[in-house]
Order: structure tokens, then C-alpha cells, then sequence
């Protein structure tokens, strides 16, 4: 075993912390005693997710087609499922709102596909200061 | 669930704002850094904001 591989967290050791980073936008900071980041993470991306719901955004399902569409509609499902509990918890609920035309209606549907890359970026924070790349 | 209706510059405001806090806590290493980095992002969001809308306004003729 090389020194860079004996240095190298084991997955287990990191893993937990991103699943509860992902389930729940902010908590990986928390684990990784960082409380002050973990609050402003749950806040942007909770209060992102929250505005697209209230402005009604529709939500993005696989859908294939062109490239382009393909993109689009994967893209914003991934992003949607990496918003984690919020995500689940809007679907468990009920929530549906159907694809209408509208400015707002649009406006609302980036806020929830932009909730769930903030988090994105924020797992892949925690990631780098859970295997000790970053402090 | 109350229904929200912002108006665009409301809205790219509040988009600015989050990404922004995001950016800036993921990006740096120093406190100091990322809130200057923040701040930072926070203001280009608004400079091209304000500058493409008056790019739209003078294309539209």
C-alpha cells in the first residue's frame, strides 16, 4: 500500500456523512462540527426549494426524446432528487403541478432545479473536508 | 401552501443571494474569503442583471 492510499479515508468513513448531507441539505456540515456553514446551506437550499413550490413550479420526470430534451429533463430530475427529504417529502404530499405556461410557473422551476445544485456543490464540499482535502 | 408571485427582478435577487451564500461557503477556505467571495458573486449576479436587462432594453429598440 502506497503512503497516498494509507492517508486516503476509507468510504465508510465519509459515506454517512454525505448520505445525511444529501437527505438532509446542510447536515454534513453539522457532522463534520462546522455548524455555521450547515445552517446557511439548509437556509439557501430550503428557502430555494420553498419559493419554486410556492411559485408553483412544476417538477422535471425522466423524459426522453431529442438530445436536447433528454438533457433538460434527466438534468432537472437528478437535480430535483439531489435536493434529498425536500424533494420526497413534496412528492409524498402530493404535489403535482402540472407544466403550464407562465413566467412564475417558469421562475419556480429553476428555483427547485437550482435548490437541488446548491446542494450538489455542498456535497461536494463536505466530501472534500470529509477525506480531508479542505478544512 | 400559499402561492407566491414574484416579478423577475425579485426573484433574480433572491437566486443571487442563495447561490451567492452557496458559492461562497464551498469555494474558500478562510471565513474572510468566503464572505468577500460572497459578496463578491453577489455583486456580479447584480452587475449582469442590470446590465443584460438594459442590453435587452436598447436590442428590443
Amino acid at each position: 500500500m502506497t503512503e497516498a492510499q494509507a492517508n486516503t479515508p476509507s468510504a465508510a468513513s465519509y459515506l454517512p456523512v454525505l448520505a445525511a448531507a444529501w437527505i438532509v441539505p446542510g447536515s454534513g456540515y453539522f457532522l463534520l462540527k462546522r455548524p455555521g456553514r450547515g445552517i446557511l446551506t439548509f437556509v439557501s437550499v430550503a428557502t430555494m426549494f420553498l419559493i419554486g413550490i410556492m411559485m408553483r413550479g412544476p417538477f422535471f420526470q425522466p423524459q426522453g426524446g431529442d438530445l436536447l430534451t433528454t438533457i433538460i429533463y434527466y438534468g432537472g430530475f437528478l437535480a430535483h432528487i439531489a435536493s434529498g427529504a425536500f424533494y420526497f417529502i413534496a412528492v409524498a404530499l402530493g404535489y403535482n403541478q402540472p407544466d403550464v405556461a407562465g413566467h412564475v410557473y417558469d421562475y419556480g422551476s429553476k428555483f427547485l432545479v437550482g435548490s437541488g445544485l446548491l446542494n450538489i456543490l455542498a456535497l461536494v464540499d463536505v466530501h472534500e473536508i470529509a477525506t480531508g482535502k479542505k478544512s | 401552501m400559499p402561492k407566491m408571485a414574484l416579478t423577475h427582478f425579485e426573484t433574480a435577487i433572491l437566486f443571487a443571494l442563495f447561490t451567492s451564500v452557496i458559492l461562497g461557503i464551498t469555494t474558500k477556505k478562510t471565513d474572510k474569503e468566503r464572505i468577500r467571495y460572497g459578496a463578491q458573486c453577489f455583486g456580479y449576479f447584480i452587475a449582469a442583471l442590470f446590465g443584460i436587462g438594459w442590453l435587452m432594453y436598447f436590442g428590443h429598440g
